[in-house]
């Protein structure tokens, strides 16, 4: 029961932090609200990466899918689906005129719509991709997410190249709509968090912690590894999905090969993030995430021109010193601290 | 536990360094930039940088801005932007919110400035940009935006002009040509394209391939292969400084025999000095040129400003027009600012609507839309190792050197 306490209290200590942090600071909302983007993106990925011992290097697929989902939807919702070749064609002179509610139904309504395609999208490709083990399931994901990217970067419908312009929030107040996506990426990251966390403690969770450890095995146990594989994917792909939608409304301007399918970029850091703060643990993305983006804000503010340097060196530093991350390398010396009990024995046998 | 109190340290020491930013900031005014120094566009980001960075210094070394009466000293506040538009966005939400910025000067490329200028636009953020030059910008309504380059529908048509003429006064119709177009997959380069499609629909001519260049514009050897085999009367290519390098290459490597070559981007990509002789005779429409007539006060003529480049920065055997425009864009916010006498932010945005100026760059004059309409083309050839303007008439130095079989 305490552990439960205990855990409660720090997710609720945490909101109230994270909410005082953007009322006190409002000029870094835009920041912080990237900051629970970031930790999204890390605790999707470790649901295969780490929990699951598939390291996809295509998950970024599903948060460009979910951006251009919703971004296709919010222009229909205005315009109807006919209307939608013509506002794309024009590369973004169409100026929109339209109120909040409208605005936020449209969001609400693609981000949701975002979410439940990805979902059909993990499931189809998943039964593809999830054949492939190991080195050929990184690179095979890696494909898909380049070929996704130039289909949609040469599909004249949804803008193609050119990128397509989003109808801005409509507000009085310049500030607010920065606080509305701030808001939407904490409820976004929190549930997240909290469902991703309950599913691995329950048994869907050592099904997908066996097929890490010894994938023969546990088919050979009964378990329908495929089954789980794609069901893990297809969590990962919604909470994608709705952060891509986000991210999108957030960017104004969307095109295909540097904002909804960034692999060199957010696709990378997903995977640093989740190793930097330990693979396969439920408070090791999270952790990951956050100092990543801390030190990426930082050095991009203060060693301008050597920040990706920087960013390298960290790299290497996290491979060669952390290669367990920091929560992997905390409950190696601290096991108490997790709950983790070693008999006495054992560590007079060690010691 | 350790995650927060870490995280708090880290706003709070923040938090003080901005402050003491602002504290020591008296009779300095700060212009904002979000500018692309890694990522596909650094190339032509880093040229825009020196361009901002040698007017500045210039304004500052004459004794800064008078405004209202008191001088101010310009400073540039620059971010990298990764050649991404999401993060430009970004950038530019933490330049006004976070350093406290109340002017902004334009970021590389038409697609960044697409996602930066409803950021500034929403908060009455006036932003005078020098690179992006995509038509789409210009139709928003946007009131808070000006830029003093010309618009991209301009870049290639002085071009299909030439060619047109060229073809009739050989007894061909203009209609028999044929057209290759290499483009981008960029909102720029694409607004060309569509500006080249018109262009060559008005005459009739055939575009028999229409490519886009791969996402890393590192190979075309694809389209180049289908020139070699379909033997177009015209190659156009545009896909910034990358794509400029990329195809001025491959030419050479593939011996092609093309009677017109035209990209965009030839300065910038300093494709005479990596690759010599074999770019002899391209086409290379540019925003300015060292030899234009123009002049001004602080820089003198173009051509003293191309000398004054030159001797700061190393590198440059052509002076990028992307340098050019961004110098240019830094003395319009100097010139209107000491006509607004305030720094309120409207009152600036007025007088830099009512910005009518002579540079060394070109006039300066804004239309409602905020595109600079007093500034035409410039279309030059390369002769012998040399750029050599052959359009406008008015400017042109040399014959162009054009024959279709």
């Amino acid at each position: 029961m305490s552990i439960y306490k205990r855990d409660l209290m720090i997710y609720v200590g945490i909101s109230i932090f994270s909410i005082v942090l953007a009322l006190v600071f409002p000029a870094y909302i835009t920041q912080i609200a990237v900051m629970f983007l970031m930790v999204i993106l890390a605790q999707t990925w470790d649901l295969q990466g780490g929990q699951m011992g598939y390291n996809s290097l295509g998950n970024i697929m599903f948060f460009g899918i979910g951006m251009y989902v919703s971004a296709i939807i919010q222009i229909a919702m205005l315009y109807g689906w006919g209307g939608v070749g013509e506002y794309t064609s024009a590369s973004g002179s169409i100026k929109v005129e339209i109120i909040k509610s409208n605005y936020l139904y449209g969001m609400f309504i693609g981000a949701f719509a975002a979410g439940i395609i990805c979902v059909l999208f993990a499931f189809v490709f998943g039964q593809i991709f999830l054949l492939f083990r190991g080195p050929y399931f990184a690179i095979g994901t890696l494909g898909m997410v380049l070929a996704v990217a130039e289909l949609v970067s040469s599909w004249e419908w949804v803008g193609a190249g050119g990128g397509l312009s989003l109808p801005v929030y409509p507000a009085e107040d310049p500030t607010e709509s920065g606080r509305l996506y701030f808001y939407c990426f904490l409820a976004i990251s929190a549930i997240c968090f909290a469902f991703i966390s309950w599913v691995v403690s329950t048994r869907f969770g050592l099904a997908l912690n066996a097929i890490r450890d010894d994938e023969a095995k546990a088919e050979a146990m009964g378990i329908r590894t495929l089954r789980y594989k794609v069901s893990s994917w297809m969590i990962s792909a919604f909470f994608l999905g709705l952060a891509g939608a986000i991210f999108g409304n957030m960017s104004n301007f969307i095109e295909p090969l540097e904002v909804a399918f960034p692999t060199i970029t957010f696709g990378v850091f997903m995977v640093v993030m989740a190793l930097l703060g330990g693979k396969g643990t439920v408070w090791g993305p999270v952790v990951g995430a956050v100092i990543f983006h801390i030190i990426k804000e930082t050095t991009w503010t203060y060693m301008l021109g050597y920040q990706w340097v920087a960013l390298g060196l960290l790299i290497i530093v996290i491979v060669i010193f952390f290669n367990q991350g920091i929560m992997g390398s905390l409950a190696e010396r601290y096991p108490h601290w997790f709950g983790i009990k070693i008999e006495e024995d054992a560590e007079e046998a060690t010691s | 536990m350790k995650l927060t109190t870490k995280a708090l340290s880290f706003t709070i020491g923040a938090a003080a360094l901005a402050f003491a930013g602002i504290a020591s900031a008296q009779e300095t005014l700060t212009l904002g930039s979000a500018i692309s120094l890694t990522g596909k566009y650094a190339t032509n980001g880093v040229h825009a940088q020196n361009g901002y960075e040698i007017a500045k210094d210039l304004i500052n070394k004459g004794g800064g801005v008078d405004i209202g009466g008191t001088k101010y000293m310009l400073e540039i506040k620059y971010y990298d932007d990764e050649s991404t538009p999401a993060r430009g966005a970004q950038l530019a939400e933490r330049l006004i919110n976070q350093d406290g910025v109340e002017f902004m000067l334009g970021p590389y490329s038409s697609g960044l400035t697409k996602a930066i200028a409803p950021v500034t636009e929403k908060y009455g953020v006036p932003m005078i940009e020098a690179e992006g030059a995509s038509r789409s910008l210009f139709t928003q309504g946007y009131k808070y935006l000006f830029a003093v380059l010309s618009t991209s529908e301009q870049y290639l048509a002085s071009a299909i002009a030439l060619a047109a003429e060229k073809a009739e006064s050989e007894g061909k119709d203009p209609s028999t040509l044929k057209v290759a177009l290499a483009f981008e997959n960029d909102p720029f380069s694409l607004d060309v394209r569509a500006g080249v499609i018109d262009d060559a629909a008005k005459y009739g001519m055939q575009i028999i391939i229409d490519d886009k260049l791969p996402r890393d514009l590192s190979d075309m050897s694809a389209t180049l292969t289908k020139v070699e085999a379909l033997q177009p009367d015209m190659l156009i290519i545009s896909g910034h400084s990358k794509g400029a390098a990329t195809a001025a290459r491959q030419i050479a490597e593939l011996e092609l025999e093309i009677p017109m070559v035209a990209m965009t981007h030839c300065e910038a990509a300093k494709i005479i000095g990596k690759f010599g002789a074999s770019t002899n005779n391209y086409f290379c429409p540019t925003q300015w040129a060292e030899t234009l007539t123009y002049s001004d006060s602080l820089f003198g003529t173009a051509a003293e400003f191309d000398a004054l480049f030159k001797a700061t920065f190393d590198g440059y055997k052509n002076v990028p027009y992307q340098s050019a425009q961004a110098a240019a864009a830094v003395m319009v916010w100097a010139d209107a600012l000491s006509r607004a006498g305030s720094l309120d932010q409207d009152v600036v945005r007025d007088a830099i609507a009512a910005t009518e100026m002579e540079t060394f760059y070109g006039n300066i004059k804004f239309s409602e839309a905020g595109n600079n309409i007093a500034k035409p083309m410039v279309l030059r050839q390369i002769q012998n190792g040399e750029y050599a303007v052959v359009a406008p008439s008015k400017w042109a130095s040399a014959e162009p050197n054009l024959t279709f079989k």
